[in-house]
């Protein structure tokens, strides 16, 4: 049912679009029509890549004219058909995503962008260096069928129109899946998505993969279209820039918006050469440049988006005019509960003499702790005291310089953060990264898919864990709605609806006011009694002394006490690591 | 594409008859006005060559207008649609597509300066049957077995032949010995690759030259000094020097300058027009260009005075580089086509312009007006330039010569 739903709007607009252009006899703008497909595949797999994960490609042309060049030389050279060379470049733009990825996907950031900028600047050369500056297809006048040349143009645009239509349900079938809530936690946070047990390296080189393959192929139809093939039509900047543009213009990360992109930009491009450049040449790329600055000034995320926060605001008017404070009210609230102790069980998490240094800075040095089963720990300490640096010990962002992390008596220190999340281990963080635009349930899904087999499972656990939290009955709205509470309890759902046995909170009341840090406390020692096990760093102490077992204190890296928090709090030596050496003497009194 | 092309399509197959109404209907019809295209780039990168080339072309319109018109169509005038190929290949294409769908009157067209370019172009215009005259001189344009396409200039390939001999025989009479070693620099891009290839593979062994030096670089440039240190050491007794960016001319003739192998040190020869275009002397002085030559397929010589003063009244255009005068030279290629078709009909005028021989050339150097098999223009030749005095002159070939060639003196 779903899926029908989901696959109506493009077979629609693709019928739309084929009926327009089959009414269409003119060459030209037929031309047209039929490069707005493929500058709209082009755009959706840059989108794949980019738009989804969020790390930006400036050189997706290099996917684009390896097609290019693979389906014009096969031509020449072995006079194959380009319905067979196309599927080909396909497969060799996705071996290019995976040589190009592996590598690559060391940098993140800006570097990431530059880096790929390289790719095609660097493949250009080379086909120069090669003697391909001007390659022509050979016109084949006996079987222009069989050799992808029909005499009606209007044959490529519904060719054109197939490959996007297959794309666009392509894609949506992966934004729905795991795949795409891999990618879309990817953008969100890498760190975080690899917490919670995403294998990041993984997706995004099965992402880049795909990209590359689908923008090859649709390379590879372009130099059927154009007929001529040279490093600069296919390996050249504007080539990478078009797939920014139509995506960025439409909208990224969903897609509709390099369809949107390409429908709008590519015919005003051409209508501006031929009318307002016949009057002042030049003038079209003034008019253009202006026209998308302005769009994505008044639309920073691209048309798609801006049209939907629109539909969306006019719709919640009419409809909504329940009290915000009535929905706020159906957060299931749970009373702080004075904590019965917790009898000490076996050993779940075993930390012996953990150290880290970060050149002379000893940043955590020689800790050794136990965590027992359903026991709730408090690492505290001041500011710098290293607290981060173990949980990040702990799950695996870092390794350790010596000692040892056992989970359940096995040494897993020193492997990848979705390894020891699979082993049972979740986490929150300090910066909380909502998706801002998806719901809660959705943003909770994320955490699910490290113990389910099906997409149909994960949701189950996600809304489980939704219902755990207190959250049920905000589950639909977007997370960009919600207040700080409201997402330090999603956070908190997304971490347990993986299942895991040991939970690391990191700082997980901070920014709350006084009733709803209780309220979060609440949650927390539910969790406690349904039998997790669980840690959490704090700075201030007031909450804390309510909320746990045992205390393990840390100054400058090294632990300096443990124990029950009536005692710990009492501790001179704690009290002069959070208030300095002379509120010793007042404290004692 | 159109009801238009269709009809002549058939007319083709029909037979006498159907051309005995075709033509009636083209009689009854006679048009008072006759539409030929120029698609060219005015706007983007290349849009100061393709700019002189409507000029060109707007000077030949006028010329042949007010000079009757197409005496065989009573008259009729010449009417210039131009079309801006814009500065990439998809550009051009799409602009050649609009040129196609919708002016469906034109009876031919010249273009479309960059070969890579008219490589594109010249896929829509064989498929619509509209004859196309080009000064593009890649070898491959008129090796598709396209029937629609005709090359005025000799090709790449060809005017390295044809410039080698010339240039050693120039060596040879002004400073009285034969060059044996040469240098070889040049860009990457499509020509200059296809000369320095001519010469590689056999041209400079033909003419008992040595190549001792041979590097080529990526336009643009951002310092030469390795390039001309390399040529120091090797000392040459001639450079060839083939670049496509004004810029890369320039960095290259200073450096030169700097380490002492300028203004004839060592004889540059170039091949290509960038280092003649009139933009060279905004920022290269006279004296360091005086004396390089270039090799160049066509260009404003003997016989082209009147035409050359009338540029540079008319448009302020400084002397007569190929573009403008190979496009003028189109416009009166195709009216004579239309005399012999004797109808507006580019069918007619392709097939006109197949079978045509119209004598020796007046505007493209050398060979006739006759194209072969391939569309290419017999015996086509090419001109060599020298820089004088800071205007680049004809000096090559002597029929054309506005000037004597100076060898410089080391």
């Amino acid at each position: 049912m779903l899926r029908m739903r989901s696959l109506l709007p493009p077979l629609l607009f693709t019928l739309a679009y084929a009926v327009v252009s089959l009414g269409v006899t003119n060459s030209y703008y037929q031309l047209i029509l039929t490069l707005v497909p493929v500058w709209a595949v082009f755009g959706l797999s840059w989108n794949l890549l980019s738009g989804y994960t969020g790390l930006i490609s400036f050189g997706h042309a290099a996917f684009f004219g390896i097609g290019a060049y693979a389906t014009a030389l096969g031509q020449i050279y072995f006079d194959i058909s380009p319905w067979l060379l196309i599927p080909v470049a396909a497969m060799l733009g996705g071996i290019a995503g995976l040589l190009i990825g592996f590598p690559t996907f060391r940098l993140q950031g800006h570097y990431f962008a530059l880096a790929m900028l390289a790719y095609p600047l660097a493949i250009l050369y080379v086909f120069e260096w090669l003697g391909f500056q001007e390659v022509t297809l050979p016109i084949k006048r006996d079987a222009p069928i069989a050799y992808m040349q029909f005499a009606d143009p209007r044959f490529y645009t519904l060719l054109g129109l197939a490959i996007m239509l297959a794309t666009i349900v392509l894609t949506q079938m992966i934004e729905r899946s795991r795949f795409g809530m891999a990618l879309l936690a990817i953008k969100q946070n890498e760190a975080a998505a690899e917490a919670a047990g995403i294998n990041t390296l993984a997706w995004k080189l099965r992402a880049i993969t795909l990209s590359g393959a689908i923008a090859a192929a649709i390379g590879g139809f372009y130099a059927q279209v154009l007929l001529v093939v040279t490093p600069q039509s296919v390996f050249g900047m504007l080539v990478s820039a078009q797939a920014l543009t139509v995506a960025m213009f439409g909208g990224v990360g969903t897609v509709w918006g390099p369809v949107i992109g390409s429908v709008i930009l590519i015919p005003l491009a051409e209508i501006l050469h031929a009318e307002a450049g016949a009057r002042i040449p030049g003038i079209q790329g003034v008019i253009f440049g202006i026209a998308i600055v302005c769009v994505i000034l008044m639309a920073p995320e691209g048309l798609f988006w801006k049209l939907r926060d629109l539909v969306r605001k006019r719709s919640a008017k009419a409809t909504t005019d329940v009290p915000p404070e009535a929905a706020a009210a159906n957060v299931t609230t749970l009373k702080p509960a004075a904590r019965q102790r917790a009898a000490k069980g076996e050993v779940m998490l075993e930390v012996k003499n953990l150290s880290r240094s970060f050149g002379g800075l000893k940043a955590v040095q020689d800790v050794s702790f136990k965590l027992h089963k359903n026991e709730i720990l408090g690492i505290i300490g001041p500011n710098g005291a290293g607290k981060t640096t173990l949980f990040n010990l702990l799950n695996g962002f870092l390794k350790p310089s010596q000692g040892e992390v056992l989970i359940d008596g096995r040494n897993m220190s020193g492997q990848r953060p979705h390894v020891i999340c699979e082993a049972g281990i979740g986490r929150t963080f300090q910066v909380m990264r909502p998706f801002l635009r998806m719901s809660i349930l959705d943003n909770v899904v994320v955490g699910a898919y490290v113990r389910a087999r099906s997409d149909d499972e994960a949701r189950k656990m996600a809304a489980d864990a939704v219902v755990r939290v207190g959250l049920s009955a905000v589950a639909d709205r977007v997370a960009g709605e919600l207040s700080t509470k409201e997402l330090r309890l999603m956070e908190l759902a997304r971490a347990i609806a993986g299942q895991p046995r040991i939970l690391l909170l990191d700082e997980t009341l901070a920014g709350l006011g006084h009733g709803e840090a209780d309220e979060v406390v609440a949650v927390i020692q539910q969790l406690a009694r349904d039998g997790m096990t669980i840690a959490i760093i704090e700075h201030t102490m007031q909450a804390m002394v309510r909320l746990v077992d045992s205390f393990l204190v840390l100054d400058h890296g090294a632990v300096i006490t443990e124990g029950l928090p009536e005692v710990v709090t009492r501790d001179s030596r704690v009290i002069e690591a959070y208030l300095g050496k002379k509120w010793v003497g007042h404290a004692a009194n | 594409m159109t009801a238009k092309s269709k009809i002549t399509r058939r007319t083709l197959l029909a037979g006498a008859s159907g051309t005995l109404i075709a033509s009636r209907a083209a009689w009854a019809q006679q048009p008072s006005e006759v539409k030929v295209g120029l698609l060219v780039p005015i706007s983007g990168l290349y849009a100061r060559p393709g700019t002189v080339m409507r000029e060109g072309a707007e000077m030949a319109i006028d010329h042949i207008n007010t000079q009757g018109g197409v005496k065989a169509l009573g008259g009729a005038k010449l009417k210039l649609v131009v079309l801006d190929s814009g500065d990439t290949t998809e550009k051009a294409k799409n602009a050649a597509q609009r040129m196609v769908a919708q002016e469906t009157d034109l009876v031919a067209a010249s273009g479309a300066y960059l070969s890579s370019f008219t490589l594109a172009v010249t896929e829509v215009t064989e498929r619509a049957n509209l004859p196309m005259l080009t000064l593009s001189y890649s070898d491959l344009i008129t090796e598709r077995g396209f029937k629609y396409v005709f090359q005025t200039a000799a090709t790449a390939g060809s005017q390295a032949r044809q410039a080698l001999p010339q240039i050693i025989k120039l060596a040879e009479t002004a400073s009285g010995k034969r060059p044996k070693t040469v240098a070889i620099l040049t860009d990457n891009t499509g020509a200059s690759i296809a000369s320095a290839k001519a010469m590689r593979e056999g041209l400079l062994a033909e003419n008992q030259l040595q190549l001792i030096v041979d590097e080529t670089f990526t336009p643009p440039l951002a310092d030469a000094t390795s390039l001309v240190q390399k040529i120091r050491s090797a000392k040459p007794d001639l450079l060839f020097f083939l670049p496509t960016v004004i810029s890369d001319a320039k960095l290259l003739l200073e450096k030169m300058n700097e380490f002492g192998l300028g203004q004839g040190k060592i004889p540059t020869i170039s091949f290509g027009i960038a280092i003649a275009e009139p933009d060279m002397l905004q920022t290269v002085s006279p004296e360091l260009l005086q004396g390089v030559l270039t090799c160049v397929a066509s260009w404003g010589a003997k016989g082209h005075e009147a035409l050359i003063a009338e540029l540079k009244t008319r448009y302020k255009e400084p002397w007569m580089t190929q573009n403008a005068i190979s496009t003028y030279g189109d416009m009166w290629v195709i009216k004579d086509a239309l005399e012999k078709a004797g109808k507006a009909d580019r069918v007619a005028v392709g097939e006109a312009l197949r079978t045509m021989d119209g004598g020796p050339s007046k505007y493209y150097p050398l060979g006739e007006i006759k194209f072969d098999e391939k569309g290419r223009r017999v015996g086509a030749g090419m001109t060599i330039v020298q820089w004088q005095a800071g205007v680049p002159v004809t000096v090559f070939p002597p029929e054309l010569a506005l000037a004597k060639p100076f060898w410089p003196k080391s």
